[in-house]
């Protein structure tokens, strides 16, 4: 009897608990920080706070398969309830149907006004529909050695030639071994340094991903990059495999002299490096420049089980202040204007950097390829090109076979 | 327990209860089996047929051959496929060879041979991540260890990426993996070196055999059939394995450490594209399947000796 009346104790309590279970409704919401000690606990505990009955289940997924894990979990039947997305993969994501509109809830929204002019209109789908938040973003621009450049009495390069004989100057044999200690520049050629490449050859004129990559001009980009490895020795010899930990890391150890990268990581530059690191925009090539929008954004799936939850979880994110202790763990700008009005965080010369980036500042071409361009078909081309298994023609062809289908 | 009749006998003579007995247990084992490897086998060999692209989820069209067909025409399959087989003939019997000497040294009789023992096992029982990590730090081209023993020593002019040239990078890991499997065949081996009876080199020693061949004559003739079994296990096990490549270079630099299992994962995975990764999954299935049948024939008799 003891048992029962145990048994009976434990149901009700059981009972109990799935009914005030069931009173809240739960936000999974999917995000990538670097840092695993971030502000996002914080954040939660004061949403959580101002909105009882809603709790947050906010789970920081690896980003170098952040993506990978997104869309098996779609198909899958798993997906969270509100993610951090980029614009290369919202293409797909509307494709399998999985994100919501948010269009409507964004007018009704006091914040809308909050945001700074424009990224609405950038992130915005191609099918007309608005499926983004925007909750931070970066502009690509290049850090340079201030004290290398100094040194040897040399300018900052403004143009692809110019860039060209300064990266070449700072290549050089400090230790008299014969064997040069410091490159000229930090390419990166594993997964994701896209955005190098495509500074050097998408500024070009009538050049960009969806045509003009096999013309004169789009092959000349690619053999440049081709060159300033091969010929001139200007990147270190582990550029085709090198990745983001393997850029910045020899950019603070000393041993590249300049390098292509946001904002995010200027604190930590600096820390290393102080006074000695500066930044400008990116060389103009060809005619142009180009360089890369870094957006992020937060969205609704369309699987969601309470999307009214969702979405005030999600522009909690970004508005004010709340948006600037976001960004601080992230180390990228802030996207509400009174944010980015107080904000310290960086140096100011990083800050003109990307300011004076953004007029130039493009995303990748808003198509379901792209995801391909970025994880596979550029990584493995760059890579075969600057080892010579291709030329830099064929680099291109490959490309633009991706984008013709 | 209160039932006392005697259970019915079958044609054999043997009780129902004792017939059935062996497939009631054996079933839980067999039906998790079937669920959790046959029925995804059969997935795959049926996605295979498809065009499934991961994003397009209302888009599953028949395709037929389709897909084989273009991994037979593929310029990547044939690199991938090259790749797998140097991959597999230098890894297992670099792995043997430093197993089987291994093993000989660890049956000698020395002080602190259980420790040394117990030490040789652990690059085996490292987690293969932790195992490239520590090797792509290794074969750094600033900081690494292998550049700067490899300079001290002379042998070469300035330091090499190992990981980032073509010619080196497959070379650069299967130095990784033989150093992760050879303890499998260390203990293997040691296992059956322990099995040969002592007499029998004393035999031979009386009757003035040389070290080799005592070798050759007893020592062979007794590990053989551990040394085949091993070798049959560990094929298998390379062939599948591409966790230490995909960590140390992704497969690159281009396709230079592409090898078919990773391919077929970069095209489902990375690439979303379950209907061509699953034919070149099936492809190396069949491919491998020559192995698994050698293997599962020497356990069928191995059983039933």
């Amino acid at each position: 009897m003891k048992i029962l009346r145990k048994l009976a104790v434990a149901a009700s309590a059981l009972t109990l608990m799935a009914s005030l279970a069931h009173a809240d409704s739960t936000v999974r919401f999917w995000y990538h920080f670097d840092n695993a000690d971030n502000p996002m606990d914080a954040l939660v505990a004061e949403f959580e706070a101002q909105n009882p009955g809603i709790k947050v289940q906010a789970e920081n997924i690896p980003w170098n398969s952040y993506y990978d894990n997104l869309y098996t979990a779609i198909v899958g039947g798993n997906a969270p309830d509100a993610a951090m997305v980029k614009m290369f993969a919202q293409p797909r994501l509307v494709e399998m149907g999985a994100l919501e509109p948010i269009g409507a809830q964004i007018d009704a929204w006091d914040g809308k006004d909050r945001l700074e002019d424009n990224l609405l209109d950038l992130t915005r789908a191609a099918d007309g529909n608005t499926y983004y938040l925007p909750v931070q973003y970066v502009v690509l621009y290049l850090y340079y050695r201030q004290d290398m450049l100094d040194e040897l009495g040399l300018q900052v390069p403004a143009t692809c030639d110019e860039f060209r004989s300064v990266a070449k100057a700072l290549t050089r044999d400090t230790d008299g071994d014969g064997r040069p200690d410091v490159y000229g520049f930090g390419f990166r050629g594993g997964k994701g340094g896209h955005d190098h490449w495509a500074s050097f050859v998408l500024g070009r004129e009538g050049v960009d991903l969806q045509q003009g990559l096999t013309s004169e001009a789009g092959i000349a980009g690619s053999q440049y990059v081709v060159d300033l490895f091969r010929e001139d020795g200007i990147f270190p010899p582990s550029a085709p495999n090198d990745g983001f930990q393997e850029i910045l890391g020899a950019f603070k150890a000393g041993k590249t002299a300049m390098t292509i990268h946001h904002i995010g990581s200027a604190n930590g530059l600096v820390e290393v490096l102080g006074d000695k690191v500066s930044a400008a925009p990116v060389p103009e090539c060809g005619g142009g420049r180009w360089t890369a929008f870094g957006d992020e954004s937060t969205a609704i799936l369309s699987s969601a089980s309470d999307k009214e939850a969702a979405w005030k979880w999600i522009s909690f994110l970004s508005s004010p202040v709340n948006n600037a202790r976001f960004n601080e763990a992230t180390g990228q700008l802030p996207v509400v204007r009174s944010d980015a009005e107080r904000w310290s965080l960086h140096p100011r010369r990083f800050v003109k950097a990307t300011v004076d980036s953004l007029p130039h500042a493009h995303l990748l071409p808003n198509v379901s390829q792209t995801s391909d361009f970025v994880n596979t078909v550029w990584p493995v081309n760059m890579q075969r090109a600057l080892t010579g298994e291709i030329s830099a023609k064929e680099m291109n062809e490959k490309i633009a076979e991706l984008y013709a289908n | 327990m209160t039932d006392t009749t005697v259970p019915d006998a079958g044609p054999t003579g043997r009780p129902l209860g004792r017939r059935v007995l062996p497939y009631a247990m054996l079933s839980p084992a067999v039906l998790v089996t079937l669920a959790i490897v046959f029925f995804p086998m059969l997935q795959t060999a049926w996605m295979s047929l498809h065009d499934y692209v991961l994003f397009r989820p209302h888009r599953f069209e028949f395709l037929g051959l389709d897909n084989y067909r273009k991994a037979l025409a593929d310029e990547v399959f044939w690199i991938s496929l090259r790749h797998t087989a140097i991959w597999i003939g230098i890894t297992v019997p670099a792995q043997l060879l430093l197993g089987l000497a291994t093993a000989l040294l660890l049956n000698q009789d020395f002080p602190w041979r259980p420790l040394a023992r117990a030490l040789i096992i652990i690059p085996w029982a490292l987690p293969s991540v932790v195992i490239a990590l520590m090797w792509v730090w290794i074969y750094d081209s600033n900081y690494g260890l292998m550049n700067d023993f490899l300079l001290r020593l002379g042998l070469i002019e300035q330091a090499m990426p190992w990981l980032a040239r073509p010619d080196t990078a497959l070379g650069a890991i299967i130095l990784t993996l033989t150093w992760q499997g050879f303890p499998f065949f260390a203990v293997m081996i040691l296992a059956g070196l322990q099995s040969i009876p002592r007499s029998y080199y004393e035999a031979a020693a009386i009757d003035g055999a040389s070290a080799w061949r005592q070798f050759w004559h007893i020592t062979l003739p007794g590990i053989s059939s551990v040394l085949v079994t091993a070798v049959l296990l560990r094929m298998i096990w390379v062939a599948n394995s591409f966790d230490v490549i995909f960590v140390m270079t992704g497969g690159g630099p281009g396709y230079s450490t592409y090898t078919l299992p990773l391919y077929a994962f970069i095209k489902a995975r990375t690439n979303l594209d379950f209907g061509y990764g699953s034919a070149l999954a099936v492809l190396f299935t069949l491919l491998l399947m020559g192995v698994v049948l050698i293997y599962l024939r020497r356990t069928g008799k191995a059983v039933s000796r």
